[in-house]
Order: structure tokens, then C-alpha cells, then sequence
């Protein structure tokens, strides 16, 4: 891992980049994030401590305003935390810049969203590059690892569609194609099956324990019982606390043959 | 990367086709005028050195000077001081008369045309080009002689003749109150293109003719300036000083008093009037790549604030604050660079369809072209500025929860 990613920018990268040395991916320490609305204050996370394991595949789950939005943007580095430390991969992150964060979301963190967020009018293809192109890699592998990548998700036919073109269950899987760009030791994941039928979503989760069994960290903020099933550790939130922490006998993925896109099938591989 | 930008800018403009030929026609308009009025400026310039060319650059006067008060009859010129500056200067000069000219109605029959006569020495065609046509140029014989003849070009023997071919046929025109015959010898014509007709008229009803210069100005005659042209045009300025120290001595008066009225000069006057007129008025053109400017900045925002999620997007992938920066700066400035070059296109046409319905040659600089293009980008980078950062500045959480 280290070696790929020190090989990746033409500049030298920063240390929290390039060190990999904790086996807690992600370490929180009386994380504490306050909304300030002015009049008031809003406690969105009341001192959570919390630790995921590298290889680990849990749900966050908890309702509307338990906090759980709030811990996921804060764990994806989209947000700071007001008070207490943020370690990701053994990296304090809690008081970066942004341009800082820019850079550990863009080698460490790929996002899956609820909304699929793949830049519209853009091919497939061009999507999965776009984390790549901002890691300064050259054009010819980042096409070959983008291809690679569509190929892992069993849209190897259509990386060049446009995402108007493709169903929602298709556009999940580029967007996780995309979040793997980089090979981020995590995958973080916003209400994933959120816009999608009961069969895509089956078929996201089974790529995202798939994922999992290859060694990839797995975060699923969901709400719903049937995702959270999927996983091997179920997170609780509410009213910004953890309620419960807990481990989880993951469901069974089905066969292959009954896979819903028959025609070419989910290919997993090993990379 | 940059082409990377460049890639996504251009898809960008494809997307919103309509949107961006719209911002960009501010800049379109801007830089087609520029180019066409410093275009039209140049062609300006280089028409008039084609006509000064033709005049003669190394063609000068020689006059006492207007600023002078207590002028005298000495001041003025003899034939006498022609003939001792051909003395002393001899080959430097190639030609030189009295600067006479008289103008006359000239009858023939029934025909009355009224004619201009320029006194001119044997030797006028060493310095001006003649196309003569029919019969002979004036020679020695009639300016020593004093014979009235005379040597026309062919639409002014058409206005008085009725008929090109006018050798031998005579008139009869009043010259200083003396009523003569005088001889049609020769018959040039004249070459003017259509640019210089409508910039001098061209002649339909008068006429002109050469006479000897002799018959205009007479030995005792005082006359107002000497016309020159000096053999080398590298050695003229040294030899018009020159002859102008020699004349001034002669008359008693210092160097300074005495005006030499250059061909040069005068082309360099209004080369300069012309280029300081294509400069305004492109100046005020410029303005309008300022509006130009404006409009992108506009719809740069509008773009902004639509792309507000794609932003959200793209930062959630790792851009900074630098990439989606100059993603935006690449796409207001190639949208303005482009209609730079659209601008640049029409207005260069516009000047050489212009230039070849007068029959001239525009003259386009490509210096002026890509100084004019690379302006064009610089407003759109610079009305870029302020959109982008605002674009890179936009808060991720906020810009992927924008619908």
C-alpha cells in the first residue's frame, strides 16, 4: 500500500500520506462537533469515542438527527470535529486545512452516496478517472485502472455510457468503482441503497461485502435494518451518543447465478 | 492537468452551446472591432505610403518659413538661385523646377474646359513615372525654347478632344493675360486605383497638362518656393540641409528661417495622425471587451452556482481549492480566448473583403492578432477570477446537499 501511493504524485507527498502505521483505521478521541447557529448552539456529537479496525465492515445506523450525517461527514473529512481527535489511519485530521483534507479524502476515503453524485454528462469512464486525475496520475493508467475497475463492477461493456443512460443500480457500482480509484484503505458509504430497488440494493451490498472480503474497510451509514444486516458490526446512534455497539452474523450472500444482471454478471476479481 | 482542464471546459461549452456563444459575442464584438479598426488603421497607412511612393518621398519644397515677419522680396526665389544651386549641388539633385502652376479654361471648338497647368522641366519623367502613350514627352528644346507645348493625360484629351489620340491637335488657353495656341505633344496615362480615386476625385470634366516651366515663370519672376528631388534618398535630409544653408547665406538670412517641406515629413505626419487615430478609436473599442468581460464573469457565476453539487462532487474526490480554481479560470478563458478568435476571424475578414472590393491590400499584423487574442484571454482569466474563487471556495457539505 505504502509503495503505491508514494509512487502516485510527481511532488513528494506529505507523511500522513505516505505512513500507514496504525492497524485502528479510525480512531475517535472525545470527538465533540457543536453547531452554531447563531442564537444558538446545537450538539451534534457529544464526546464519541470510537475505533474501526482496518478490514472491518460495520453500519452506522440511527434515525434522522441521531448524529449519524454528522459523524459520516466528519469521517469522511468533509467536516472537522468542534472538540477531541480524529485519527485516520494514525493521522490526526482533526485540525487540517482543507486543501489538507482534499488530499486524505482523495487517497484514503472513497465515498459511495445515497444520490450516486457521478458528474452528469460525463462517461463512466471519465467518472472512475476523476480521483486519479486529481492524484496526478498519467492519463494511460488512469484509463486502464478505470477499465479495470467498471470490468470489477460488471459494467466492463458500458464505460463509456453516460450516467443518464445507465439504470440507478449501475450508476451505484461505477460510483464504487470510482471510490476505489485510489485503493483508499476506506470505504465510505451515505445511505448507498437509499434510491435503489429492493434488487440493486441487495446487489451493492453483496459487492460491498465482496469488497470486504478482499480486505477493504467498509462504513455503511444506513438506516435501514436490511442493509445493516449485511454487515459484520452495527453502530447505534442517537441523540448524537452511541447507543449500542455490537457485533453482527453478516447474511448470506446468494449465488452468483442468481445475480440480476445476467447478462454480464457482477465479476469480481482479485487485483 | 491543464489539458485535462481544457478538456473539461470545452465540454462544458458544448453543453450550454447557445449560453456560451451568447457570453462569448461580447468578446466577439469587442476584439472584431479592434482588429478591423487597427486593421483599417495599417491599410490606412500603408495606402498612403503607396501614394507618397508614388509622389516621391525624396520630393521636397524649399520656401522662406511663415514664422519669419520681416520677409523681403529676396526671400523668394529666381531663376537665377535654381540655377546656382544646380551649380553647386549638380548631380545630388535629381530634378528641380519653380513649383509653377496655373490654371485656365482651355478652348477647343466649341469645348470649354478649365485645366490645370503644372510647369515642369524636361526631366520630370527621371522622377515621376509617366506612361506615355501617344507622341513624346516636353524636351530641352521646348523648355530652353519656351514652346507652347504641352503634354496631357488621356481623360483630359477626352474632356477637351472628345478623343484620346490628341497629338498635334491644338488650343487655344490664356495665360497670364496673353491669349496663345499651344500644341498637344504627348498624351500618358494616368494609373489610379479605385481607393485613390474616391480619396482625391477622380478628374471627369477637367483637365491637366504639363507646360514647360519656362512659359510660367519668367527670368525677373519672383516665385514662392523651389521643388526638389534629391537624386539619393539615404543622402536627401544631409543635402536638403545643405542646400537649405547655401540658400539662406545666399539671401542673407540664417538657416532656420528657410523651410524644407519633406514628402517624408509630411508621411510621417500622417502615418502618425492615422496611427494615433486607429489607437483611439481602438482604445474605445477596447471598452467594449470590458462589457465583454462582464457578461462572462455573469454567467460564470450563473455556471457556479449550477454547478454548485458537480463542485461538491469533485472536492469530495479530492480536489483543492487550486484544481477547481483554475478548472473555472480554464473555461472563462477559453470561452474568451475563443471569442477572441471568432473576433479575430471576422473582423480581419470584414477589413479584407473591404480592402479587395476598393482594390487595395488590408494589411493585417499577426502581432495585432495574437496581441488581441492573448488580450482575450486575459479578461476572461481576470472576469474569471471571481466566479472561480467563489466556486473553490464553496463548503463541500453544503455543495453536495445543493440541489
Amino acid at each position: 500500500m505504502k509503495s503505491i501511493l508514494g509512487g502516485l504524485g510527481r511532488k513528494k507527498l506529505p507523511d500522513y500520506i505516505t505512513d500507514n502505521i496504525s492497524e485502528d483505521l479510525i480512531r475517535l478521541e472525545d470527538l465533540v462537533k457543536v453547531y452554531d447557529t447563531g442564537a444558538l448552539k446545537v450538539l451534534g456529537l457529544k464526546r464519541i469515542n470510537l475505533t474501526i479496525h482496518r478490514g472491518e465492515f460495520v453500519a452506522i445506523m440511527g434515525q434522522s438527527g441521531s448524529g449519524k450525517s454528522t459523524l459520516m461527514n466528519i469521517l469522511g473529512c468533509l467536516d472537522r470535529p468542534s472538540m477531541g481527535h480524529y485519527y485516520l489511519d494514525g493521522v490526526d485530521v482533526a485540525a487540517m486545512d482543507s486543501d489538507e483534507l482534499s488530499l486524505i479524502r482523495n487517497r484514503k476515503i472513497g465515498f459511495v452516496f445515497q444520490s450516486f453524485n457521478l458528474i452528469s454528462r460525463t462517461s463512466a469512464l471519465k467518472n472512475v478517472e476523476l480521483p486519479m486525475t486529481y492524484a496526478r496520475k498519467n492519463k494511460k493508467l488512469r484509463e486502464e485502472r478505470a477499465r479495470q475497475l467498471l470490468a470489477r463492477v460488471g459494467l466492463g461493456k458500458r464505460a463509456e455510457h453516460m450516467p443518464n443512460e445507465l439504470s440507478g443500480g449501475q450508476r451505484q457500482r461505477v460510483a464504487i468503482a470510482r471510490a476505489l480509484a485510489n485503493e483508499p484503505p476506506l470505504l465510505l458509504a451515505d445511505e448507498p441503497t437509499g434510491n435503489l430497488d429492493t434488487a440493486a440494493s441487495v446487489e451493492i451490498m453483496e459487492l460491498f461485502s465482496q469488497l470486504h472480503k478482499e480486505g477493504t474497510t467498509v462504513v455503511v451509514v444506513t438506516h435501514e435494518e436490511e442493509i445493516a444486516a449485511f454487515t459484520e458490526r452495527i453502530i447505534r446512534f442517537r441523540d448524537g451518543e452511541v447507543l449500542s455497539d455490537s457485533p453482527n452474523v453478516p447474511r448470506e450472500p446468494r449465488g452468483r447465478d442468481s445475480a440480476p444482471d445476467a447478462e454480464e454478471g457482477i465479476e469480481l476479481r482479485d487485483t | 492537468m491543464l489539458w485535462e482542464n481544457m478538456l473539461m471546459a470545452f465540454s462544458a461549452i458544448r453543453v450550454n452551446k447557445m449560453r456560451s456563444f451568447l457570453t462569448m459575442l461580447g468578446i466577439i464584438i469587442g476584439i472584431g472591432s479592434v482588429i478591423s479598426i487597427v486593421s483599417i488603421g495599417d491599410t490606412m497607412k500603408s495606402v498612403f505610403e503607396g501614394l507618397y511612393r508614388e509622389i516621391g518621398v525624396t520630393q521636397a519644397y524649399l520656401m522662406i518659413g511663415y514664422w519669419v515677419d520681416d520677409r523681403r522680396q529676396s526671400d523668394f526665389f529666381t531663376l537665377d538661385d535654381m540655377a546656382r544651386i544646380k551649380e553647386l549641388f549638380g548631380d545630388e539633385i535629381a530634378y528641380m523646377d519653380s513649383n509653377a502652376y496655373a490654371s485656365a479654361d482651355a478652348l477647343y471648338g466649341r469645348n470649354k474646359v478649365k485645366f490645370s497647368f503644372d510647369g515642369i522641366d524636361y526631366n520630370y519623367p527621371d522622377v515621376q513615372k509617366i506612361n506615355l502613350v501617344h507622341g513624346r514627352f516636353l524636351n530641352e528644346g521646348d523648355i530652353l525654347g519656351r514652346r507652347k507645348n504641352v503634354v496631357m493625360d488621356t481623360v483630359s484629351a477626352q474632356n477637351l478632344f472628345g478623343e484620346e489620340n490628341a497629338v498635334g491637335k491644338t488650343f487655344r488657353t490664356t495665360l497670364y493675360g496673353n491669349v496663345d495656341e499651344y500644341t498637344v505633344v504627348g498624351i500618358y496615362r494616368k494609373e489610379i486605383s479605385p481607393f485613390q480615386a474616391m480619396m482625391m476625385g477622380a478628374n471627369e470634366e477637367g483637365g491637366e497638362a504639363y507646360v514647360p516651366y519656362t512659359l510660367l515663370t519668367w527670368p525677373n519672376d519672383y516665385f514662392y518656393a523651389v521643388r526638389l528631388f534629391a537624386a539619393d534618398e539615404a543622402q536627401m535630409d544631409e543635402l536638403y540641409q545643405n542646400i537649405k544653408i547655401f540658400v539662406a547665406k545666399s539671401k542673407g538670412r540664417k538657416p532656420e528661417d528657410f523651410r524644407m517641406n519633406t514628402v517624408q515629413d509630411e508621411m510621417g505626419s500622417v502615418n502618425g495622425m492615422l496611427g494615433g487615430m486607429a489607437m483611439a478609436v481602438g482604445g474605445i473599442a477596447a471598452i467594449s471587451l470590458l462589457v465583454g468581460g462582464i457578461g462572462i464573469m455573469n454567467i460564470m457565476l450563473v455556471s457556479v452556482t449550477e454547478r454548485t453539487r458537480e463542485i461538491g462532487i469533485r472536492k469530495s474526490l479530492g480536489a483543492r481549492t487550486k484544481d477547481i480554481m483554475i478548472q473555472f479560470l480554464t473555461e472563462s478563458a477559453i470561452i474568451s480566448a475563443c471569442g477572441g478568435m471568432i473576433g479575430t476571424l471576422l473582423g480581419g475578414g470584414l477589413v479584407m473583403i473591404g480592402g479587395s472590393m476598393m482594390g487595395i491590400t488590408a494589411v493585417i499584423r499577426p502581432g495585432v492578432v495574437a496581441l488581441a487574442v492573448g488580450f482575450s484571454a486575459v479578461v476572461g482569466l481576470f472576469f474569471g477570477i471571481y466566479p472561480a474563487s467563489k466556486a473553490a471556495k464553496k463548503d463541500p457539505i453544503e455543495a453536495l446537499r445543493y440541489e
